[in-house]
């Protein structure tokens, strides 16, 4: 019986090719795109899950409280983790660590590479597999490394055994190899090539000893049997007990959060990834159900067509039961085809996708879970598209069929209708969500940023550099590609480097603000393009210059009347004269507004050059006079730069992101929609072929017709966009509450997404209203 | 003395159409008993394929009674209504209503998946019937590419592959010309001697004289 099913399904289709076409591809769009979202869902909830131990892993981070507000920072004082396994029972292991980069060298093969200085137990926290060495000796040697393998081959090559040989370490230190471990995957939170005992990074420096310092990342493996309560609040008390002057707190974030639940308002989790995964899961679903809205619509349409076969096979004996069997087993097959065309086009689309989302996804077929899911989609998708022209299909009476009557169409054109309606609503909500995104990241990038981005470049000072930068910096600008250069602490773009407990002339409770330190070379400002808006930069004179600062406009407002020239700001034993504001620039977070910074004129400490290339010189020569100049001083390390405004595009990846995939969304929503559309228009059309034979016979024009079969598809879309406002401006309104730096929603937006869906529901009918226009009226009166 | 197969008593059959009750059948007293030949007569609308449809079970009569070998089907389930015909009953349309998707081989086929009938068996039942008449060399052909007399062949062949006891025929030779006409019309008397019950609608005086009685419809009643 199945058997004869799937057959008379397969000469339907062969039939109807046309229908079938829109039908399997419609699904196959929709199947793919579902897919691809699945594929990415997968891999983000899979981060991290490759270490063992998932139940007994946490992260330690810091509540810090700044003018009332809790802020969350992935930094802690060097002595918690020894505390916290010293006094916390139920937590069997600790680690401090900070993560580095180090030039390593064996003979002239040279490769920079991260890697975390830790404690021991760091080697037991993450269950490392040691594929050369063991456990027990690789930190034993105070000179120890350990890499993973991809590190160990690329240094000594594939063949060789890494184990117990020397690297040199940023041309000066040796390092004994005492244990290779497996590779990382890449969806870990912490990456790292490499691991050493921490000791050999902060042995003796005070700043690793106290708990006025926040520098390191902590992290502990409780025991099995702790009770999670118990630890936690004594995780929370633990600062307090060891150090009376804060009151920042620690607390524990486990393993399982750490990719997708690591966004903290006011200390306490409030989202993160999952928001964008739970958010595409829904999308994926609402495709799939537009594209088997397509299939229920496009099979209750043609249902006169079958009708008479409905007739025919009950009169033969076919209970509904059987009839309703058989339809959904067309569908299924239908899905079938589909998630077979879906696999080929994702072949193709993969890659593509890939390189959109910055990942490295495989369908990974042999893969029994991705074959369960796909064969899931296929079956649920046929049954669920099948069930109601099924039912539909299977209700009619064969005497009614049999005698040629026309079926009443009512209640089916009617669901009809609304399912259009449906899938419309949700393409312009697409479109709506595609433009206010593309907005949003169009209005931030476009921010008064304070500083000029172009042309400017950054790279991370290795080795015994900060000594030699006069020269250097004179050596750049007689090459002729090089405006200017100066150094600092820290990355123009990034955050960090701050603290609070200042004071100052005019400001009350001013131990509250949080401020972010840079120090800077004289040439700063004008290197970057900052403003000096009120008094002077900073001398040649770095000596002379040591109890100078200048500070952020924003600073300057916080002091109120008071004239911030010659004011003091001071904090502990640190004092300095404030000799000049700067305006306001933005870092960190590109959609809040940033903290309050204190510019200090001291060379040292310092972590990045930045250099202004000179207009109009070619990029090519610019960066390769640079790298003459940096080779001659700093020869033994590798010419490694970024460009500023290529990073600043980067600050926008997770907006971009979901710029790019809520476009192609929208564009896939739109095109399923539309094969509905069209394949809906034809059936119209040829239902009222006699009617419009009659018309034109009686006079009307071509034009008149094609209005005529287009006015209610255009209605139906109008209905559409008056659904999808009010929900799209509720959804982005949730969307935009995330970013203080945010654009207004524009009345204009929904009437240009409004009308795009009008002009391409009038281009998708219109085809087939003119084709049915233009048609010979003698040839549709002919009956039979 | 054969059998009664059907027995109407009273039966009527009326809709609604708007406000109005039209009655299609009034009142109708029918006996068919096994081996009959009857032919229902009767210019359009008098009723004619009412009858034939409301006696084949896919309609059903809105009064009086209906017994089919001594069953009562005007109280009946329709799951046993349809087990019924399903058993004893083959149709033959005017128009074939042959399956457009399906090979001549398993339109003949396809009664017999309904009742379950084991696939070795069913080769068997349609080999026999093909060969019966004579398709053998068109069984794998789509109705498409067969004349009206031949698909009316394959028609007839689907109604008898299920042994039915009573065939009901509406306008079968309607859609062909006199040469198909008097094949078919042949033919089913040929099943009649056989010992099948026919009941045809026909406007033809010609097929009508086919039959063994004539039953004359007029405004749903019989005249």
């Amino acid at each position: 019986m199945i058997l004869n099913y799937i057959k008379i399904a397969f000469r339907t289709l062969l039939k109807n090719k046309g229908y079938s076409f829109l039908n399997i591809f419609g699904l196959a769009i929709g199947i793919t795109c579902a897919t691809l979202i699945f594929l990415w869902v997968e891999d983000e909830l899979s981060f991290n899950s490759n270490f063992d131990k998932q139940d007994q892993v946490y992260y330690v981070p810091t509540n810090q409280n700044y003018e009332g507000e809790w802020r969350t920072f992935y930094a802690t004082p060097g002595p918690l983790a020894k505390d916290m396994k010293d006094d916390i029972p139920g937590i069997l292991k600790a680690t401090k660590s900070s993560l580095q980069e180090r030039l390593f060298a064996v003979g002239d093969n040279s490769i920079t590479r991260r890697g975390r200085y830790a404690d021991e137990d760091f080697l037991d926290i993450f269950s490392l597999k040691f594929i050369e060495g063991n456990r027990e000796n690789a930190f034993s040697n105070p000179e120890a490394i350990v890499l993973t393998q991809k590190t160990a081959e690329e240094l000594f090559g594939k063949e060789e055994k890494a184990l117990g040989k020397v690297i040199r370490v940023s041309n000066k230190d040796s390092y004994l190899v005492t244990g290779v471990v497996e590779n990382m995957p890449d969806n870990i939170t912490f990456p790292f090539d490499w691991v050493a005992p921490f000791d050999r990074y902060g042995l003796g420096e005070e700043w690793t000893r106290v708990y006025g310092n926040n520098f390191s990342d902590t992290f502990v493996l409780l025991s099995p049997e702790a009770n999670f309560e118990i630890v936690y609040a004594k995780v929370r008390n633990i600062i307090a007990t060891k150090a009376d002057f804060t009151d920042d707190y620690a607390f524990l974030h486990s393993i399982k959060d750490w990719h997708l639940r690591s966004k903290f308002k006011d200390g306490k989790i409030v989202g993160g990834r999952i928001t964008y995964v739970r958010l595409f899961t829904i999308i994926a679903f609402i495709i799939l159900l537009i594209a088997c809205i397509n299939f229920m619509n496009l099979s209750t349409a043609r249902s006169e067509k079958r009708a008479n076969e409905v007739g025919v096979r009950k009169a033969m004996g076919s209970s509904r039961s059987r009839l309703v069997t058989q339809f959904i087993t067309e569908a299924v097959l239908l899905a079938f085809i589909s998630v077979v065309f879906s696999v080929l086009l994702l072949a193709i689309i993969l890659p593509q996708f890939n390189l959109v989302i910055e990942k490295d996804l495989s369908l990974g077929l042999t893969n029994p879970m991705h074959l369960f899911v796909l064969l899931s989609i296929t079956l649920i998708c046929g049954i669920f598209a099948g069930l109601y022209p099924a039912f539909y299909l299977s209700s009619f009476k064969p005497v009614h069929v049999l005698k040629g009557l026309k079926t009443t169409q009512g209640s089916a054109s009617f669901i009809r209708k609304g399912l259009v309606v449906g899938q419309f609503t949700i393409s312009i909500v697409f479109i709506i969500f595609t433009i206010l995104v593309y907005q949003q990241i169009q209005h931030a990038k476009n921010r008064e940023l304070g500083y000029d981005k172009d042309q400017l470049l950054s790279m991370r000072i290795n080795g015994d550099f900060i000594p030699k930068f006069d020269l250097v910096q004179q050596e750049l600008i007689r090459t002729g590609s090089v405006k200017n250069a100066t150094l600092c602490n820290s990355h123009i773009l990034s955050g960090g480097n701050n603290g609070s407990g200042f004071t100052w002339k005019g400001g009350t409770d001013t131990e509250d603000v949080l401020i972010s330190f840079r120090n800077v070379t004289q040439s700063f400002f004008e290197t970057t393009g900052m403003e000096i808006i009120e008094g002077r930069g900073f001398s040649s004179n770095v000596e002379a210059d040591s109890s100078y600062a200048l500070i952020s406009e924003s600073l300057a407002k916080m002091m109120g009347n008071e004239n911030p020239i010659g004011n003091i700001i001071s904090r502990d034993e640190d004092t300095f004269e404030i000799i000049g504001v700067v305006k306001d620039y933005v870092y960190g977070d590109m959609f809040e507004s940033s903290d309050p910074v204190l510019f200090m004129h001291y060379p040292y400490y310092t972590r990045y050059m930045y250099i202004k290339t000179m207009d109009g010189v070619p990029v090519d020569k610019a960066l390769s006079d640079i790298e003459a100049v940096l080779k001659k001083h700093n020869p033994a390390y590798p010419f490694e730069y970024t460009f500023i405004d290529e990073a600043f595009d980067a600050k926008f990846k997770n907006e971009q992101l979901v710029g790019e995939l809520s476009q192609i969304f929208a564009i896939l929503a739109i095109l399923i929609s539309c094969l509905g559309l069209f394949g809906l228009a034809a059936y119209t059309a040829e239902q009222r072929r006699k009617e419009i034979g009659v018309r034109k016979v009686l006079g009307a024009s071509v034009s008149g017709i094609v209005k005529l079969l287009s006015k209610d598809f255009i209605k139906l879309v109008s209905i559409s966009i008056l659904i999808a406002i009010p929900i799209a401006w509720y959804f982005i309104k949730d969307w935009l509450q995330d970013y203080s730096y945010r654009i207004e929603i524009n009345w204009w937006i929904f009437f240009i997404a409004g009308l795009m869906a009008i002009i391409i529901a009038v281009l998708t009918v219109s085809f087939q209203a003119v084709k049915a226009a233009i048609a010979n009226p003698v040839d549709s009166l002919k009956t039979e | 003395m054969a059998n009664t197969l059907l027995s109407l008593n009273e039966a009527t059959r009326t809709v609604n159409s708007g406000s109005n009750k039209v009655t299609l059948l009034d009142n109708i007293n029918l006996q068919v008993k096994e081996g009959e030949f009857i032919s229902l007569m009767g210019p359009s609308g008098s009723g004619k394929s009412t009858l034939l449809n409301c006696i084949g079970m896919l309609d059903s009569f809105t009064g009086g009674g209906y017994t089919f070998l001594g069953e009562p089907v005007h109280s009946m389930k329709e799951k046993n209504r349809s087990k019924l015909y399903k058993e004893y009953i083959g149709f033959v349309f005017q128009a074939y209503h042959l399956i457009d998707e399906l090979t001549v081989w398993e339109n003949i086929e396809t009664p017999l998946l309904y009742k379950n009938v084991k696939s070795l068996e069913r080769r068997g039942l349609v080999a026999d019937m093909l060969d019966r008449f004579n398709i053998v060399g068109k069984k794998d052909l789509f109705p498409i590419q067969l004349s009206g007399g031949q698909q009316q062949l394959v028609g007839i062949a689907r109604a008898l592959i299920g042994k039915p006891k009573l065939i009901l025929a509406d306008e079968p030779t309607g859609n062909l010309n006199s040469k198909q006409s008097t094949e078919i019309m042949e033919l089913f008397s040929q099943l009649n001697k056989e010992g099948v019950t026919i009941i045809q609608a026909t406007h033809s005086e010609k097929n009508a004289s086919y039959g063994s009685r004539i039953i004359n419809l007029l405004d749903g009643k019989i005249v």
